[in-house]
């Protein structure tokens, strides 16, 4: 008499029918829950073209492949908005190093430089993404832990307090661009730091590590009016942006780069914005660093070294 | 044979909860994505960069009704219109005149007419040297008394300056003082602020900070 196979061997054929169901089951409830967990990705709107997966990084663009980049920048703006954008490469000037300067005593808070910069910049109003915070702080220190930026009263400025605008301050020495895993964002010669949209990965690591709440990031699609559209565009600067990417104050580069000055300083009413080339001894700016009592740049004990100064009258 | 039974259990609760959890996901039984709220847009005079007042040189430029400054339209030549105070040492505006808001200088000091306007020719301003200065060139006559000021102003570093800031590049435009200054009453007016940053949930708003007593 022959040994009797043992109980949990496997039958002849293989596999019995219920151990079958059993596997199917298993299988077909495994992929259901795969598909269903990648279901998010069929709401994906923004696919990008070939041409824009496939595009090369910023420096090592040559000017030719520039000139394609920018077209299709051009006509990706006009199919989305139905305007046609003119859109730029501009590079820093030789001989030139921006600098801010910003009057403490001036400023009223009337937070008209938050809203031109958002016009000018073609920021996201719905979720709304500003460059500019104006923070409120009463009189006789500065502390940020007492700011605050949402204060709606019927007239500024306040009794007992005073207002100090935080964008990006152009550090010398920049956290964000050291976080950097993919070198998206860099610091130019002219002391600008710039983000290439088209590279960035959007992992938000230069948000965590900058410490003047200055970098916003796109979580939804960025919502611009087409009738507030502003079509002078520059590709370091105000084309438009895409979900999932960083963005920040550049120093306005479409405008500072061809000459002139930011949109925030042409809207102020109080003359409190001062912007100019620091290597030239005739600036505005230069004239305010020598004579003025130019008393921080904000958190400077980080060694981030701003270019960014607030200043006082007198 | 127990240790089967144990592992075909196992497998079989996998199994529940994954397609439950399947299940869970195409339904977007958790985490449905809140709709984005459309913020109103702001208001396009917040993102006027003209200054809140027109100079009398911008009057010139524009050819606007200069008729507000024909001063001998109403007042005799070579007869000086007199000044009337309160016994608070106030000045009385007189009835002609009322748009004129008297606040020059703390606790109305600077209340003397001719303290700016020459007394013997009012189309022109008589700054405290001695200067005859038209009405339109009326920067010396600030500077005349508010000297770091002027000298701030001459450098580009008090007021606006718009334009260009590469000067080979483009014009840059200069605001003279009564651009954003009343004459009659200096300090800068008070205004209605753009609005606040709209946080994505209204409670999100951080509490407000009272000043120090």
């Amino acid at each position: 008499m022959p040994p009797l196979p043992p109980h949990d061997a496997p039958p002849e054929s293989g596999m019995d029918r219920r151990s079958f169901l059993r596997t199917s089951a298993v299988l077909a409830g495994g992929l259901f829950a795969m598909a269903s967990s990648l279901k998010p990705l069929m709401e994906m709107e923004d696919i990008p073209s070939a041409e824009r997966f496939l595009q090369k990084y910023y420096k090592e663009l040559t000017p030719e492949e520039m000139q394609k980049v920018l077209a299709r920048i051009e006509r990706e703006v006009e199919q989305q908005y139905g305007i046609r954008p003119h859109v730029r490469d501009l590079k820093p000037m030789d001989g030139v190093e921006f600098v801010y300067a910003l009057n403490l005593t001036r400023c009223i808070g009337c937070r008209k430089c938050v809203h031109a910069c958002v016009a000018e910049n073609n920021q996201s109003r719905s979720p709304e993404i500003q460059y500019i915070r104006v923070l409120r702080m009463p009189h006789g220190s500065l502390d940020i832990e007492k700011a605050d930026h949402h204060y709606a009263p019927e007239s500024v400025p306040e009794k007992g307090y005073f207002y100090m605008p935080v964008q990006c301050q152009q550090c010398r020495n920049p956290p964000c661009v050291k976080v950097c895993p993919v070198h998206a964002t860099w610091q130019e010669t002219d002391g600008i730091t710039v983000i290439d949209y088209d590279w960035c990965i959007g992992c938000r690591y230069c948000e965590a590590a900058c410490p003047y709440w200055a970098r916003h990031f796109n979580f939804t699609k960025p919502s611009v009016p087409r009738e507030r559209l502003n079509p002078n565009m520059a590709y370091l600067g105000n084309r438009p942006r895409r979900q999932g990417v960083m963005e920040k104050c550049h120093f306005c580069v479409q405008r500072t780069r061809a000459g002139r000055y930011p949109a925030c300083l042409e809207v102020c009413p109080a003359g409190a914005r001062k912007f100019g080339n620091i290597l030239d001894p005739n600036s505005e700016v230069s004239h305010i660093l020598r004579t003025k009592r130019v008393f921080i740049q904000l958190k400077e004990e980080l060694g981030t070294s701003p270019r960014f100064f607030y200043y006082f009258d007198v | 044979m127990k240790h089967d039974a144990h592992t075909r259990l196992v497998l079989a609760g996998l199994t529940v909860v994954f397609v439950t959890l399947g299940v869970c996901f195409w339904a977007q039984l958790w985490a449905r994505p809140e709709p984005v709220r459309p913020n109103p847009l702001v208001d396009p005079a917040f993102l006027e960069t003209a200054t809140w007042r027109k100079s009398y040189t911008d009057l010139i430029r524009a050819k606007a009704d200069l008729s507000d400054f024909d001063c001998y339209g109403c007042h005799e030549k070579k007869n000086p219109p007199k000044l009337r105070y309160d016994d608070q040492h106030q000045l009385v505006v007189p009835e002609e005149h009322s748009d004129i808001v008297m606040g020059h200088g703390k606790h109305g000091r600077n209340n003397n007419c001719y303290n700016c306007h020459d007394e013997q020719n009012l189309l022109q301003l008589a700054a405290r040297d001695g200067r005859a200065l038209k009405l339109e060139d009326s920067v010396p006559l600030c500077g005349s008394c508010h000297g770091p000021t002027y000298r701030d102003w001459e450098a580009g570093v008090h007021g606006r300056t718009s334009g260009y800031w590469d000067r080979s590049k483009g014009p840059s435009t200069r605001q003279l003082c009564v651009n954003c200054h009343n004459p009659h009453s200096p300090k800068f007016p008070g205004r209605k602020p753009a609005p606040a940053p709209i946080p994505l949930r209204p409670a999100a708003t951080a509490p407000a900070v009272q000043p120090k007593p």
